[in-house]
C-alpha cells in the first residue's frame, strides 16, 4: 500500500470568481485555455474529503479568486474544522465586514492573508483594479485585530508601488499585522499583460530589500520573500532579517494546488494540470514520474551555476505561463544581462 | 517569539505531566496502574512534592470516574495543588527555595493538574497549549500607536476604521494593567474559547525561549525533584 504523501499545506482555489481585477493577478485561468467553473457544495466537500483522506495534511489555504464570494464558504470551513485542519484564507478583504470576520474566526480561520499594496488609496486601488479596495482592506484588518484574529499583509512589489514600501510596512504594523509577505511581482495570468509596466528592476528589488530589512528590525515584524529572488541578480545574504524561499515543487513543502474543479497542479502559479483528484488517487497525481518534468526543469543559463539546485532559475511556473516552457528564463531572470 | 516565564513554566509542567502519564500507560516494568501496596505519606516536604507529581495517574482515573457520574468537579486536583503549595511553602520557610522559584514551580504544577484534568474530562477535545494572547510587548504597542498616529495625520484613513484600530491597541494596552489573578482568569476563558473553535496553538518547538535564571532554576528544581536528586 502506498504511504499517504505528507504535505505541509494544500492550496485550494474554491472559486475563480473575483470582485477585484488586480493588474498583477497570477490566477492561471486568465487569458488561457484553462478549464473554467466550480463544483457545487456537495462535490466540493467530497473533493476535500478525498484530498484529506489520501494525504497527510493538516493545513489548508483557501484562495480563489475571492473565496468569500462562495456563499458556502462557512460550510467548507465547518467541514475542515471538524477534521482538525488549520485554515488560512487569502482574501482581498472587500467582504470582511465585522460580522463576516467574526463568523469566519468562529469557524476556525487561523490566519488571513490580505493585500496591502501601498500606504495610499490611489496606489492600492489602481493595482487592485477596484475603487474602494484600500479602505476595505484596512477595515478588514481592523476587524480582524478587534476580534483577536491574525493576519499577515501581502505587498506585491511592482514599479508602481515599490518606492512606498517602508510606509506600507509601517501601516501594516500599525494595524497589527503579524507579518508581511514581500513578494516581487511574478508575472502570470492577467499580470502577463503588464510585465513592462509592473515588473521592478533587480536594482529596485535590491533597494526594497534594504528597506524591508531595516523595517523588519525597526518594527520587529517578520518579513518573508517567498517569490524566488535569484542570487545571480541579487545577493540576499546581507538581509539577515528577511526570509527567502525558492521553488519547493515536488517536496513536502510544495504548494500543491487544487482548482475549483478538482484539478491538481504542482503550485498555484503554474497551469500544469497533474490530473483530476476525482479520477486518480492523490499519491498517483504527485508521483515522482509525473512531477519529474516540473521538478527537473531549469533554464540553460543556470546549468553551470553552483546554486542551481537551490534556486532552480527562479519561478519556472512564471517561465511556463509567460513563455510556454518550464526551462525558459522567467521574466525577472531575463534582467540578468 | 519570546515566551514569558509564566508560559514557559506552564508548558514545562504540562510536558512533565504528559511524560509521567505516558510512562504510566506503557507496559514498561511496573506500571502505575498495577496494584501497589498502600504507602505512608512521606515525612519530608520534598517527598510530598514528589508524591504530588506522581499522582497524575490517580487524578486521571478520578476525573474519568467523576465524569462518568456527570460531575466535572476537580476536587482531587484542587487538593493536590493545595498540598503542593503547602510543601513548597515549607521549603521556602526553611530557606531551600526562594519565593520566586517556588511560585514558578507552583505555576508549572497548577498547569499540569489542569492539563491532566481537562485531558480526562470528556467535555471537549483538549490540546495542551499556550495561549498566545499577550501582544509582543508594551513597547511594540507604543510603537504601533505612533505609527497609527502618523498614518492618521495624513487624513486619508476612514475615521471609523481608524477608531477601531486605535481601540484595539488600547484594548491590548489594558492587558498590561491586569493583575495576575485577572490574567489567570482571562487565560482560562481564552483556553476555553479556543477549545470551542478548535484552533491549534503554535507548537512548543516553534517557540523561541528566553528564560530567566529563576525560570531555569524552577524547571531544574522540578527535574531534580522527580529524578530524586
Amino acid at each position: 500500500m502506498t504511504a499517504k504523501p505528507r504535505l505541509l499545506s494544500l492550496i485550494v482555489e474554491v472559486t475563480q470568481r473575483c470582485n477585484h481585477a488586480c493588474l498583477h493577478c497570477y490566477n492561471v485561468w486568465h487569458g488561457g485555455e484553462y478549464p473554467r467553473g466550480e463544483l457545487d457544495t456537495s462535490r466540493t466537500l467530497s473533493l476535500l474529503a478525498k484530498a484529506l483522506a489520501e494525504s497527510d495534511c493538516s493545513h489548508v489555504t483557501l484562495t480563489g479568486g475571492e473565496p468569500l464570494l462562495r456563499p458556502d464558504l462557512p460550510a467548507i470551513l465547518d467541514f475542515l474544522h471538524a477534521r482538525g485542519v488549520r485554515v488560512t484564507v487569502i482574501s482581498n478583504g472587500r467582504l470582511l465586514d465585522e460580522a463576516t470576520t467574526r463568523d469566519l474566526l468562529r469557524r476556525g480561520v487561523g490566519l488571513f492573508e490580505l493585500p496591502l499594496l501601498g500606504d495610499r488609496r490611489e496606489v492600492h486601488d489602481a493595482l487592485s483594479g477596484a475603487p474602494g479596495a484600500w479602505d476595505a482592506v484596512l477595515a478588514a484588518m481592523a476587524n480582524i485585530r478587534t476580534l483577536r484574529g491574525q493576519f499577515v499583509a501581502v505587498f506585491v512589489a511592482t514599479r508602481f508601488n515599490i518606492d512606498r514600501l517602508y510606509e506600507t510596512i509601517k501601516l501594516a504594523f500599525a494595524f497589527g499585522a503579524r507579518g508581511l509577505m514581500l513578494n516581487r511581482f511574478n508575472p502570470g495570468g492577467r499580470g502577463r499583460a503588464h510585465i513592462e509596466e509592473l515588473l521592478p528592476t533587480a536594482e529596485q528589488v535590491r533597494q526594497a530589500l534594504e528597506v524591508a530589512d531595516a523595517a523588519a528590525e525597526e518594527f520587529g515584524l517578520p518579513i518573508s520573500c517567498s517569490i524566488p529572488i535569484q542570487p545571480c541578480l541579487i545577493d540576499t545574504r546581507p538581509f539577515k532579517k528577511l526570509g527567502f524561499g525558492f521553488c519547493a515543487a515536488g517536496s513536502e513543502r510544495a504548494y500543491y494546488t487544487l482548482d475549483p474543479l478538482g484539478n491538481l497542479r504542482p503550485c498555484n502559479h503554474t497551469d500544469t494540470i497533474l490530473g483530476n483528484l476525482f479520477e486518480e488517487p492523490f499519491a498517483a497525481l504527485i508521483a515522482r514520474e509525473r512531477m519529474a518534468d516540473f521538478v527537473r526543469a531549469i533554464p540553460a543559463f543556470c546549468a553551470e551555476c553552483a546554486r542551481r539546485l537551490e534556486c532552480q532559475g527562479g519561478c519556472k511556473a512564471a517561465a511556463q505561463v509567460c513563455y510556454g516552457s518550464l526551462t525558459a528564463e522567467e521574466p525577472f531572470l531575463r534582467q540578468r544581462v | 517569539m519570546p515566551v514569558s516565564r509564566r508560559d514557559f513554566m506552564k508548558v514545562f509542567g504540562m510536558s512533565v505531566a504528559s511524560l509521567l502519564l505516558t510512562r504510566c500507560r506503557f507496559p514498561i516494568g511496573v506500571t502505575c496502574y498495577a496494584p501497589l501496596p498502600p504507602t505512608a505519606l512521606p515525612d519530608s516536604a520534598r517527598g510530598r512534592l514528589r508524591l504530588c507529581w506522581l499522582s497524575f495517574d490517580e487524578l486521571a482515573q478520578k476525573t474519568t470516574e467523576e465524569a462518568s457520574r456527570g460531575s466535572t468537579e476537580n476536587t482531587l486536583g484542587q487538593q493536590l495543588a493545595a498540598d503542593h503549595r503547602a510543601a513548597l511553602d515549607e521549603l521556602v520557610a526553611s530557606g531551600e527555595l526562594t519565593p520566586s522559584i517556588a511560585d514558578l514551580t507552583q505555576e508549572a504544577y497548577a498547569a499540569a493538574v489542569y492539563h491532566v484534568w481537562r485531558s480526562n474530562a470528556p467535555m471537549t477535545c483538549y490540546e495542551p497549549m499556550i495561549v498566545d494572547y499577550a501582544p509582543t510587548s508594551a513597547g511594540v504597542l507604543v510603537q504601533q500607536v505612533e505609527a497609527l498616529s502618523q498614518a492618521a495625520s495624513q487624513g486619508s484613513i476612514d475615521p471609523q476604521t481608524l477608531a477601531k484600530a486605535q481601540a484595539s491597541i488600547e484594548h491590548d494596552m489594558a492587558y498590561y494593567a491586569l493583575s495576575d489573578a485577572d490574567v489567570q482568569a482571562l487565560y482560562e476563558r481564552l483556553i476555553s474559547d479556543w477549545q470551542e473553535t478548535g484552533q491549534n496553538a503554535p507548537s512548543f518547538e516553534a517557540v523561541e525561549l528566553e528564560l530567566t535564571p529563576d525560570a531555569k532554576a524552577a524547571a531544574q528544581f522540578i527535574v531534580d525533584l522527580l529524578t530524586g536528586k
